[in-house]
């Protein structure tokens, strides 16, 4: 039997060939977006709706998605895409609001240097439009609330475990909670008013601040002083999120007492640091994801010949730069235009085989 | 005007190439939102007009209402062909990394599709512009607009042919990568043409569905009148895109080479090729729009993936560069490039005359390739 879901799904899909034989889904997009900008068939877009001052150089973007966003657990963090001078960037940032409500936080630190917390710093403003991504990580409180928690951070890692901090408020489980959160003063701890607030009303968290600025106090995750504050750590279910010195300590800490086990990490810096840039293409490994096939560089020659050279059949069209035919996503690695001399070294970056020169191991999406 | 190019040596081509590099990298680094804007605004107004116009065509009545909604439709489907889809598909709008304005996923309002375009256009035309025997754009194998080509009795029909193929423009520049004269030569089996003509026969069905059932049928009663006033937006744009064409290409004083002549190109004996193989045509900027800046036909072959909106920019520095070293640059008034093409599809129509003799480039000792200079690595 066919079901009316099934007619309906049928019916959709349907719908959607020809819509899109006839152009008319571009059309249909278009104005969807005239009549209101933060509508789409199939982005996740979401208004910006207000703009709050945590501290210096940290702002919270408080967003309303559209219908296309499916929600998030707490802890997990979504892609945000912005358009800077007219570049789509993407970076993903984790979302500090708790799950279950119609607005979603993204909490940012501005980075020196760093093109979209700039922009979303400089440039975005309530009204503003957003896109997103779905909302991805493990990095999330388990479904049963363990009974004895440790929240551990330093910094704007704190913008997962506040989301978690949030979700176990909302639920009224913040049973036995310790919160242990690393900043450089009093004044640029996120979420510091709240975070008082929470303490006051639940009996059960303790909040302890670790902050650099006290007289005498160590700078950043110190493990004596840590264990003396938190003696049952390694009894407590942990989720750690930070800067990488504070992780790596942390980590080390736990694995000397055995407990691995029980801590839960999340990096918000990049876990991929750009591979050192080599000056001769020989003996670079350019892996392709889609036919799981590897390549070693022979020689001179731009990506174009050194994959036809391994035996790979890539489309391509002038050889020279013109036609974009040879387009593809480099996943990962370093790259170099030989016509412009410009160097490509973010990941996901779209590349043209034919004017490229590998500078890294690469993964292309071929 | 047209002033007969000097003979570059591998060196001095090279050198203007270089100047022609810096210019892209120029332009290149400056890209922004700007360009983003414009291109978003033109989307805009296409697509205001298109609903313009199928709003007049379906709901209206009388002479008036149909002439605006025809030319609003027709206005639309012009701004998608030239400036948006053309440009696009050229990628020159792929650094944006917008999905909407992907040059390989792009697909336009035309019975043409994309994937074959790409393939004709960007690839094979592009690359070896104006090579007699490479480019199939150079009367599209059944025009003579060279004097290189020969003569054959059929061409005597041509001026015929051209009329017909300026109405049914869109049909031949889906039918192009086909490869047609090729299944007649034998060079292609029936199987592999029917191979090649299915994605086309494909879309076409669809467009024709669209165009004059479709929407027709929406308009119930005015169904006659919307099928009229698509097939007129059709052919309007039919004529615009062909004359605009054929102006980049065919008018007196553009060139075409030989592939001995191209064998061993370096980067910059390409530019070369891109400037003395097309022609410009003057005007306003209204008028570069809608012929989505193929009136910068020369810019537009040095840099296909620069955003055309910046060639009205670039030109004078062009053509400071070309005349430096001794380069005519072809461009002339719309009428007078036109009134060249005709007269020139007219007078090839008949054999001869002598191809003007033109001095054979010095082999050299070194083997380079379009993509590097000679002492570039």
């Amino acid at each position: 039997m066919i079901s009316i879901q099934e007619i309906g799904t049928g019916w959709r899909s349907a719908g959607s060939v020809v819509a899109r034989r006839f152009l008319l889904d571009r059309q249909a997009e278009f104005w969807m977006g005239e009549l209101d900008p933060a509508r789409s068939l199939g982005e996740i877009r979401a208004r910006v709706v207000a703009v709050v001052e945590e501290t210096e150089d940290t702002k919270t973007f408080v967003l309303r998605p559209n219908a296309a966003w499916q929600g998030h657990r707490a802890g997990q963090y979504s892609p945000v895409e912005v358009e800077v001078d007219g570049v789509r960037v993407r970076r993903c940032y984790s979302i500090s609001s708790p799950p279950g409500e119609a607005l979603v936080s993204i909490t940012v630190k501005r980075v020196p240097g760093g093109r979209v917390s700039t922009w979303l710093h400089e440039h975005t403003r309530s009204g503003d439009i957003l896109r997103l991504g779905t909302a991805a990580g493990d990095f999330v409180l388990p479904a049963a609330t363990p009974e004895k928690l440790l929240l551990l951070s330093g910094g704007s890692g704190i913008t997962p475990v506040m989301s978690m901090l949030r979700d176990l408020a909302a639920r009224d489980a913040i049973h036995d909670v310790v919160f242990v959160h690393h900043a450089r003063s009093r004044a640029d701890v996120i979420f510091g008013e709240e975070l008082s607030e929470l303490t006051a009303r639940h009996a059960g968290l303790r909040l302890v601040l670790c902050l650099d600025d006290e007289p005498s106090a160590p700078r950043g995750f110190e493990e004596a002083r840590f264990a003396n504050l938190v003696p049952d750590f390694a009894k407590r279910s942990t989720f750690l999120c930070g800067p990488g010195p504070l992780m790596d300590r942390a980590e080390r800490l736990w694995e000397s007492v055995g407990a691995s086990d029980l801590l839960e990490r999340e990096s918000f810096a990049p876990t991929i640091a750009p591979a050192p840039m080599v000056s001769s293409v020989e003996g670079v490994q350019v892996r392709l994801a889609r036919s799981d096939r590897a390549v070693a560089a022979k020689g001179q020659g731009t990506l174009l010949e050194q994959l036809e050279r391994a035996g790979e059949r890539p489309a391509h069209g002038c050889r020279i730069g013109i036609c974009h035919s040879c387009k593809c996503r480099k996943q990962t690695g370093t790259v170099q235009n030989l016509v412009t001399g410009e160097v490509s070294s973010e990941p996901d970056q779209e590349i043209q085989l034919c004017i490229s020169v590998p500078r890294s191991d690469l993964r292309l999406d071929l | 005007m047209t002033t007969q190019s000097k003979n570059l040596t591998r060196e001095e081509a090279d050198a203007f190439g270089r100047e022609l590099d810096a210019l892209r990298q120029e332009v290149t680094a400056d890209l922004g939102e700007r360009d983003l804007e414009h291109i978003r605004q033109i989307i805009r107004t296409a697509n205001r007009s298109e609903a313009a116009g199928r709003l007049l065509l379906h709901f209206g009545f009388g002479p008036v209402s149909f002439v605006l909604g025809t030319s609003a439709l027709g206005l639309s489907k012009i701004l998608e062909n030239m400036e948006i889809g053309h440009n696009i598909m050229h990628g020159q709008y792929d650094w944006t990394r917008d999905p909407a304005l992907d040059s390989q996923r792009y697909d336009w309002d035309n019975v043409c599709t994309g994937d074959d375009w790409r393939h004709s256009h960007n690839y094979e035309h592009h690359t070896f512009t104006n090579i007699l025997g490479k480019d199939r754009d150079i009367g599209y194998g059944f025009l003579r607009v060279a004097p290189e080509q020969p003569w054959k009795p059929v061409h005597l029909t041509q001026p015929v042919v051209a009329a017909l193929l300026a109405l049914f423009f869109q049909w031949g520049v889906g039918a192009h990568d086909l490869r047609v004269d090729e299944l007649f030569a034998a060079k292609q089996t029936p199987a592999e043409f029917a191979k090649r003509a299915r994605p086309f026969v494909t879309k076409a069905g669809w467009q024709l569905f669209k165009d004059y059932a479709f929407f027709p049928a929406l308009a119930l009663a005015n169904a006659p009148r919307v099928a009229f006033g698509n097939l007129l937006a059709n052919g309007t744009r039919n004529l615009w895109t062909y004359a605009v064409i054929f102006c980049g290409h065919f008018p007196e004083g553009v060139r075409v080479y030989t592939e001995a002549e191209t064998a061993d190109e370096s980067r910059g004996q390409w530019y070369v090729r891109q400037l003395n193989g097309s022609a410009n045509i003057e005007g306003s900027r209204w008028l570069h729009v809608l012929t989505g800046h193929l009136s910068h036909q020369i810019e537009h072959h040095m840099f296909p993936d620069l955003p055309a909106a910046r060639y009205p920019e670039m030109a004078p520095r062009v053509r400071e560069i070309c005349a430096r070293y001794g380069q005519g640059y072809n461009t002339g008034s719309f009428a007078r490039q036109l009134g060249s093409v005709i007269g020139r599809i007219a007078r090839l129509s008949l054999p001869g005359p002598k191809p003007a003799a033109k001095t054979m480039r010095v082999v050299p000792e070194e083997a380079a390739t379009p993509l590097t200079y000679r002492a570039a690595a």
